[in-house]
């Protein structure tokens, strides 16, 4: 007789794998045959966990189609193994792992799209937090400016790819009704994904995706600027710090 | 967060339904009459957003049980105490009138299979379970109830009727029992036993909640299989044995559940309907 130990042991690799002939033994027999009863467990576990990655990742599947999803799912499920409880967790890396799977190579844009995903996914579950309060910033003299530390509000994710993803994610979502055509000559784009009421996803200049990169890194304004004037040497450092403050974007700042 | 819980509700002795996601809007919105609502813990584990904002105002009008798939109490591996802080979290959050969990595992060396898997019915797994169910209370302050799970195999060495298990369980933690009607008559059917002795064998005092749901027919060359999809409504073969129920038990809060194929909310509330007519007539005849 397996201990509880042996037997979830033998039975989580028989799901994942072949069904272990020491835990196949001690199934009994009932309306089929023991390991006919075993393969309704492995089918269950199959279709939740390809289900999970479905909801997170709507755009991939609807690019690659059910049949390539679940072959794809079902690889990734036996690589990556989900270590919580908490099916929000499933699903990470299933990007770098898009990436090395060789039958999607010929889809080049397809890891940055399930990056995009995985952002939103993020930011929809992230933690609330009032947005920085402009005249809290109001408050700090000028010759300070340099060494503030700004942090980006939880919600916010930046994604940056080769291709044009967020066209690719716009023209896939469900409620999309207009021209289908996507251009990969369209080129890369910096993101910005937030949640305000809902998950936004915006498109950020160069120069903004770098000071926003910068400051996501833990850098002070003055490293964060130069960042940005590095891309763009007439970028307005002020005006560019007030328009993403009053949208949001910034959740706090230290001295 | 503006809409606080003022003080935790018990779920009343009424029939309640399944919150999900796709519902918040049109249950906010609507109010519906049903006397409670229960939600699965782990959707709202996350940091914060969408769905922890609807559950707090859907907290302001219902009484709220919390129903965990994810503690993996019979698992051999150290209870996950990340995910007892989370559910702790929650809780204290949210106030819920009752806390559920499965009789069964989900993980073994730190690997989650997402599915409720069954343990072997033998003198180990009790002692194993009673102690994580233990340990589990004690951490939360609070009682669970435990769950009679559906199962697809049974083992060749276990030793104890699934009633007997269960209500070893309840009596040596002094936790509830949340006895789920479909899978006892999903299990009896698949393993062919009789589901009224099983029913009858159950102590009336520990049962604190009733699930009702729907299954799905499995149909192979050389036989079928029960399902326990929650994709449709409550059959009627269940809702006979849910009957008997409530006459042994008297009036115990009992919750449609619905999780795939999810139907318009009138049909959720239809079927909460039935399950008020049943148990009106055990208050009727109490009083």
């Amino acid at each position: 007789m397996p201990s509880l130990r042996e037997l979830q042991r033998a039975f989580s690799a028989g799901v994942f794998n072949e069904l272990p002939a020491e835990l196949a033994q001690h199934i009994r027999a009932g309306r089929f045959p023991g390991p006919q009863h075993f393969q309704i467990y492995r089918n269950n576990v199959c279709e939740s966990l390809t289900n999970a990655l479905k909801a997170v990742y709507p755009v991939v599947e609807r690019l690659v189609g059910d049949g390539f999803f679940r072959y794809a799912a079902d690889t990734f499920m036996r690589t990556h193994p989900l270590s919580s409880g908490n099916l929000h967790d499933f699903g990470d890396g299933f990007a770098e792992f898009l990436e090395s799977f060789p039958p999607s190579q010929e889809l080049v844009y397809l890891p940055d799209v399930a990056r995009l995903e995985w952002a939103w996914h993020r930011s929809y579950h992230a933690a609330d937090r009032a947005p920085l309060a402009l005249k809290a910033l109001a408050a700090i003299a000028p010759a300070q400016y340099a060494d503030l530390k700004f942090m980006l509000h939880p919600s916010v994710q930046l994604v940056t790819s080769d291709y044009p993803v967020l066209r690719i994610w716009e023209v896939n979502q469900s409620a999309y009704a207009g021209d289908q055509s996507i251009d990969l000559g369209l080129g890369g784009v910096k993101l910005l994904v937030i949640r305000r009421q809902q998950v936004q996803i915006e498109s950020l200049n160069e120069a903004d995706y770098a000071l926003l990169s910068a400051c996501a890194a833990g850098a002070t304004l003055a490293q964060a600027a130069e960042a940005a004037l590095r891309i763009q040497s007439d970028y307005n450092l002020i005006l560019a710090l007030h328009r993403h403050a009053s949208s949001g974007v910034f959740s706090d700042f230290s001295c | 967060m503006s809409d606080k819980c003022v003080t935790p509700l018990p779920i009343p002795a009424h029939a309640g339904i399944g919150l999900r996601a796709e519902h918040y809007h049109e249950v906010i919105d609507t109010l519906p009459a049903t006397a409670w609502l229960e939600v699965h813990s782990e959707n709202y584990f996350g940091a914060g957003g969408a769905p922890l904002v609807y559950l707090e105002k859907a907290r302001q009008h219902y009484p709220i049980s919390l129903h965990g798939v994810g503690l993996s109490l019979g698992s051999s591996d150290e209870l996950n105490l990340r995910h007892l802080q989370k559910l702790k979290a929650l809780i204290e959050r949210i106030e819920p009138g009752l806390v559920s969990e499965h009789l069964s595992w989900s993980s073994v060396d730190g690997r989650y299979l997402n599915d409720l898997l069954p343990l072997p019915y033998t003198e180990e797994a009790l002692l194993h379970f009673t102690q994580r169910v233990q340990q589990a209370q004690e951490f939360l302050g609070r009682e669970l109830l435990i769950e009679n799970p559906s199962t697809y195999l049974q083992y060749t060495h276990s030793t104890i009727p699934e009633w007997e298990f269960l209500t070893e369980v309840a009596n040596r933690c002094g936790c509830g029992i949340l006895f789920d009607v479909n899978n006892l008559h999903v299990n009896a059917t698949n393993h062919r036993f009789d589901a009224l002795a099983y029913l009858h064998a159950l102590p009336a005092r520990k049962i604190r909640e009733i699930h009702l749901a729907g299954f799905t027919v499995n149909r192979y060359t050389d036989g079928e299989i029960l399902i326990d999809t929650h994709n449709a409504r409550v059959a009627d073969e269940v809702w006979a044995l849910y009957r008997q129920a409530i006459e042994k038990f008297g009036a115990i809060p009992s919750l449609i559940e619905w999780d795939a194929d999810l139907p318009p909310l009138p049909v959720l509330l239809d079927e909460a309907r039935k399950a008020d007519e049943i148990l009106e007539n055990a208050h009727a005849v109490i009083a």
